[in-house]
């Protein structure tokens, strides 16, 4: 019964770039990716849809460039969501064993959780994840199961998202009318993490920033378990179009000039003199003073963060033992880890640029860290979903014990 | 057919209405039209419990049952109730003598008002009232047996009063936001309660141009066993039809207009000011009739009323037997796109002059501002029963203007071929070109189009009752009328509070407050799964900015169109020219208004009209009282 590889996809339709990757999940679980497909956004601002034809044709194109790079017929994928109105809270469920039954028993932890994901969202919201965190066993902390302990009440800890349902249900028919199916869809962040964490980051405690086109999503994990997550409708198209309210430049001038000269790291030594932008020809088009971009661009970043910084729990960020995670476009920002230093004052770990382009680059590449977290997040779903092996199994791997 | 006499057996003065709160709930409705202020009418508190009744703030209250309970509530037990109120029979019926019209608000479920409330109903009848009954039924989560004895009390009331209104406490969970307290979600409730109380009584006691009255109301209620649909909205400036439809569908029992569609009748009234547009009316029930079924029976009223000043309200009635209720959808989102998207397209009528032939006839055009300066705030022509014209005189603007209203009258007579030399024509061929005429109207020709005829005396003095757009019929005070004014505003901007907390809330990442729990216990009973309600999906700003935009000025309020009228052929340039700037007496109108602004979803937000760049006309991206779409490095500046 040797598990067999398995290919998914996972599809991330940002405000910047919508961008579709073919990874495929071996049967030792590496995972290799196959192909991207990626194509520049239209008709969608802060992660949310707005123009749907306009959405409709980016897909498209970026499904034909993944299918063609990977060689594969895409069939369903792994949808990534995002937009301020997700939100992700806390939830505990509190499940006091009956009399007479001292040993926890599968039942009662069943009822803890569904108590514990049974939480008051507004009308309009649906959950998109019920994760769980840990579970108390009177009091105590039992990261893993209490299934077979002693005890009197059993706690469940849940991280429960959700997201207003209409705005959700948008993303998915677009994809459906490709027409793919949708395996699943995750809060962006949480992809994210999958790929940006691994299990030891997670139990020292780490914070996920994804600063992207259009949204600012992060997620917290404590302990190695995910404690809080979130959206903040602001991105790099935020930074563009302050150069632009600024100084009057045209968005196209505004945005090369904050990809090649801007600097957020408040350094007086990157602020000297002025930024230019040289058109084909090598005559200066633009001459804008860099004390001032620099400042419109730091100012953004740091308004954001702190953002980020005040919905955090409170004492979480002195809790975060492995350090701060940035990715996402705009993360290339230069300066940007020791602005993110400054404010949070924990480790900061910034991708850098890849050296060489090839597919093999994309791993390093920030801006393709959700979806292939989706990968990611699709085989550790593979492998709970997988029903523990009956009874056929069972004697199966007596004949075969090399398998799975 | 247009009787200009006033016949005194149609207006119903409002000292004929008697307003009856009966038990606990009907004791809070009652009181909460008393803070709202209702003018003339007579409150009249009937419980058993000695406690709340004494708390109460209406002018008369009875005591039920005080040797039966002592003083005691009735514990729920509707015998009780029903005996209670037997013992207080004499007293009861010695209040209601006289009146001519009884509205009864009760709150079914608990033993006072079902007990009780069939018995008041009927000494009401036997008195020869006119009764109306407001009840509510009790929450899903009270239980079933409150829930049946609801019920009965019910079909005992749909058989004994005139006119039934049923409000569904479910439903009253609707009105207020996840975070307000139970307590502003009763305020809420009783609010729109008393609302639609004011409602029916402005219909009902005040003629209108087009006139809706006691026949009409009832066929609207008509349905047995049915829960009463209704929707009262305001608004003034530019598109104030169309903002008007919307805040009136915007209450929860008409959910948004989508629980229209299977009305059978529907009561339509409004009530303007002077400068009320015929085009205004079309443009709202062009609108309106894309939510309402083609053969549902459309009861039109129409009034002016000088004090709406700028504004314009609208009320909607109408009645839905239960089990249809049941089974409307709620998916209010799909409704709310219709609706948006057709209320555009009518606008353009509104921008060339030229346009207004191809709607209506041009005389029919006239013949409404001919009635504008008809309305009155007032009732000084009840003592004279004769034409009422007779009795205009005094005023000079209103000479030239009563010849010349016949001249009109007698142009539209002659479009319907009767040259008859009577002033005062049918009134019908202007009404007909737009609304459909109900049946009714043709049928009670002296009920229902009563004009009225006299000027407001002194514009000056009106001035402040001019700004101050009310909901009640008889303007008689005017600090009255700007309480009531105070009071009735928040109905409408409920609605638009809660849009702007969504959006808000949307942005702001809070952990939901304790305050939710209510809210979802309400949810839980509305089908949580498939409602999916959500206010902030109209983009108010988006369909002013794109469907409004070249509406001409209206004429100011308190500007009498007639005063520079010399003869007809003076008046017709006047009026197609409609943009011509007028004085306007604007300035003084701000001060008079105390800060409340009714137009303008969300205008405060948008911070005073900085530059957006690729973010603009975008819905403020608003945390913490920052715009975030704006630089920090500008807004730090600042």
């Amino acid at each position: 019964m040797a598990r067999r590889t398995k290919i998914h996809v996972g599809l991330e339709i940002g405000t910047s770039k919508t961008c579709m990757v073919v990874g495929e999940v071996k049967a030792d679980s590496a995972v290799k990716i196959l192909g991207i497909g990626e194509t520049k956004s239209a008709g969608v601002r802060k992660g949310e849809i707005f123009d749907y034809s306009q959405a409709r044709a980016c897909l498209k194109d970026a499904l034909a460039k993944a299918e063609d790079a990977s060689d594969v017929e895409i069939g369903s994928v792994f949808l990534a969501v995002t937009g301020a109105h997700i939100r992700g809270i806390n939830n505990r469920g509190t499940f006091r064993l009956p009399d007479g039954e001292p040993v926890v028993s599968p039942d009662h932890v069943e009822e803890a959780r569904t108590i514990a994901r049974e939480v008051h969202i507004p009308q309009d919201h649906v959950y998109l994840h019920p994760i769980i965190r840990n579970y108390w066993l009177d009091g105590f902390e039992q990261s893993t199961a209490p299934v077979g302990l002693y005890g009197k009440t059993v706690e469940a800890d849940f991280h429960v998202v959700h997201g207003i349902g209409t705005r959700i249900q948008n993303s998915i028919k677009l994809v459906r009318e490709m027409p793919l199916e949708v395996d699943d869809i995750v809060f962006s962040p949480i992809a994210t993490a999958q790929m940006a964490l691994d299990r030891e980051h997670r139990q020292r405690g780490a914070l996920v920033i994804d600063i992207g086109g259009g949204t600012t999503d992060y997620a917290l994990y404590l302990g190695g378990a995910i404690t809080a997550s979130g959206c903040i409708p602001v991105g790099g198209d935020h930074i563009t179009n302050d150069i632009h309210l600024v100084t009057g430049l045209p968005f196209s001038k505004a945005e090369s000039l904050k990809v090649n000269e801007g600097d957020a790291s408040a350094d007086p030594l990157h602020s000297v003199g002025n930024a230019k932008l040289t058109d084909e020809r090598g005559f200066a088009e633009v001459e804008v003073s860099r004390a001032v971009l620099n400042e419109v661009i730091r100012q953004r970043l740091e308004e954001t963060l702190r953002l980020v910084k005040q919905r955090l729990p409170a004492d979480s960020v002195e809790a975060i033992g492995a350090g701060i995670f940035l990715t996402g476009g705009t993360s290339l920002m230069r300066g940007f880890s020791e602005l993110a230093f400054e404010i949070f004052g924990r480790d900061i770990y910034r991708p850098e640029l890849p050296e060489i382009s090839g597919i093999q680059a994309n791993f390093k590449d920030p801006r393709y860290a959700t979806s292939i977290g989706l990968i990611r997040y699709a085989q550790i779903l593979e492998t709970e979903r997988a029903e523990p092996p009956g009874l056929i199994g069972k004697i199966g791997s007596l004949f075969w014990p090399f398998g799975r | 057919m247009i009787p200009y006499s006033r016949d005194p057996h149609q207006i119903i003065p409002t000292s004929a209405v008697k307003i009856i709160g009966l038990g606990g709930a009907g004791t809070n409705m009652l009181e909460r039209i008393a803070l709202d202020g209702m003018e003339g009418t007579e409150l009249l508190a009937l419980n058993t419990d000695i406690r709340t009744l004494g708390s109460c703030l209406a002018g008369g209250k009875i005591q039920l049952g005080a040797n039966l309970t002592k003083g005691l509530g009735t514990g729920g037990d509707p015998e009780l109730g029903h005996q209670a109120v037997l013992e207080a029979e004499d007293p009861i019926r010695a209040a209601i003598k006289g009146r001519r019209i009884v509205f009864l608000c009760v709150g079914l479920g608990g033993g006072t008002g079902s007990g009780a409330a069939p018995i008041v109903t009927r000494i009401a009848r036997e008195e020869g009232a006119f009764v109306v009954v407001f009840a509510t039924m009790p929450f899903a989560f009270e239980g079933k047996r409150r829930r049946d004895q609801a019920e009965t009390a019910l079909n005992e009331l749909a058989v004994l009063s005139n006119a039934l209104v049923t409000f569904d406490n479910n439903r009253m969970g609707e009105l207020v936001l996840a975070k307000q307290g139970i307590h502003e979600a009763f305020v809420a409730a009783d609010h729109m309660i008393c609302e639609s109380i004011k409602a029916v009584i402005r219909l009902v006691v005040r003629p209108g141009l087009i006139n809706v009255g006691l026949d009409d109301l009832m066929s609207a209620l008509r349905t047995t066993r049915s829960r009463c649909l209704f929707g009262s909205g305001m608004a003034e400036g530019r598109d104030r039809a169309v903002k008007a439809l919307r805040n009136a569908l915007a209450s929860p029992l008409l959910d948004q207009g989508t629980l229209l569609k299977d009305a059978q009748t529907v009561l339509v009234h409004l009530c303007g000011g002077e400068n009320l547009t015929l085009f205004e009316i079309e443009l709202l029930m062009q609108s309106l009739h894309k939510l309402v079924p083609e053969k549902a029976h459309i009861l039109f009223g129409a009034a002016v009323d000088p004090a709406m000043g700028d504004a314009l309200s609208l009320t909607l009635i109408s009645a839905l037997p239960e089990d249809s209720l049941a089974m409307a959808p709620r998916d209010s989102l799909s409704s709310a796109g219709d609706n948006d998207n057709p209320l555009l397209d009518p606008s353009q009528g509104f921008t060339p002059p030229s346009s207004v032939a191809r709607i209506a006839a041009p005389a029919a055009a006239q013949a409404l501002p001919a009635f504008v300066p008809a309305a009155e705030p007032e009732w000084p022509a009840q003592s004279s029963p004769s034409p009422v014209f007779e009795a205009v005189p005094e005023t000079p603007a209103a000479s030239p203007a009563a010849p010349e209203l016949s001249a009109f009258r007698r142009s539209l007579a002659a479009a319907a071929a009767t040259a008859a030399p009577t002033l005062f024509e049918d009134e019908r061929p202007f009404a007909e070109p737009s609304i459909p005429a109900p049946s009714s109207l043709s049928g009670k020709p002296d009920l229902d189009t009563l004009t009225e005829t006299v000027l407001p005396e002194d514009p000056a003095e009106k001035k402040p009752a001019v700004m101050i757009a009310e909901f009640v019929a008889v303007a008689d005070d005017e600090d009255e009328e700007f309480e009531n004014y105070l009071e009735a505003i928040p109905a409408v901007e409920v609605v638009k509070i809660v849009e702007a907390a969504e959006t808000v809330e949307a942005q702001a990442d809070e952990e939901p407050a304790d305050a939710d729990e209510e809210y979802h216990s309400y949810e839980a009973v509305a089908d949580e799964g498939e409602t999916i309600t959500d206010p902030s999906s109209i983009d108010h700003q988006e369909l002013e900015s794109a469907g409004f935009g070249k509406l001409p000025p209206k004429r100011p309020a308190g500007i009498k169109p007639w005063s520079p009228v010399v003869g007809p052929k003076n008046y017709v340039p006047d009026l197609d020219d409609e943009p011509a700037p007028a004085p306007s007496p604007e300035p003084e109108a701000p001060k008079l208004r105390l800060g409340i602004k009714p137009a303008g979803p969300q205008s405060e937000l948008s911070l005073d009209s900085t530059p957006r760049g690729r973010f603009e006309g975008e819905n403020p991206n608003v945390f913490e009282g920052e715009d975030l779409d704006l630089p920090p490095f500008l807004r730090k500046k600042k």
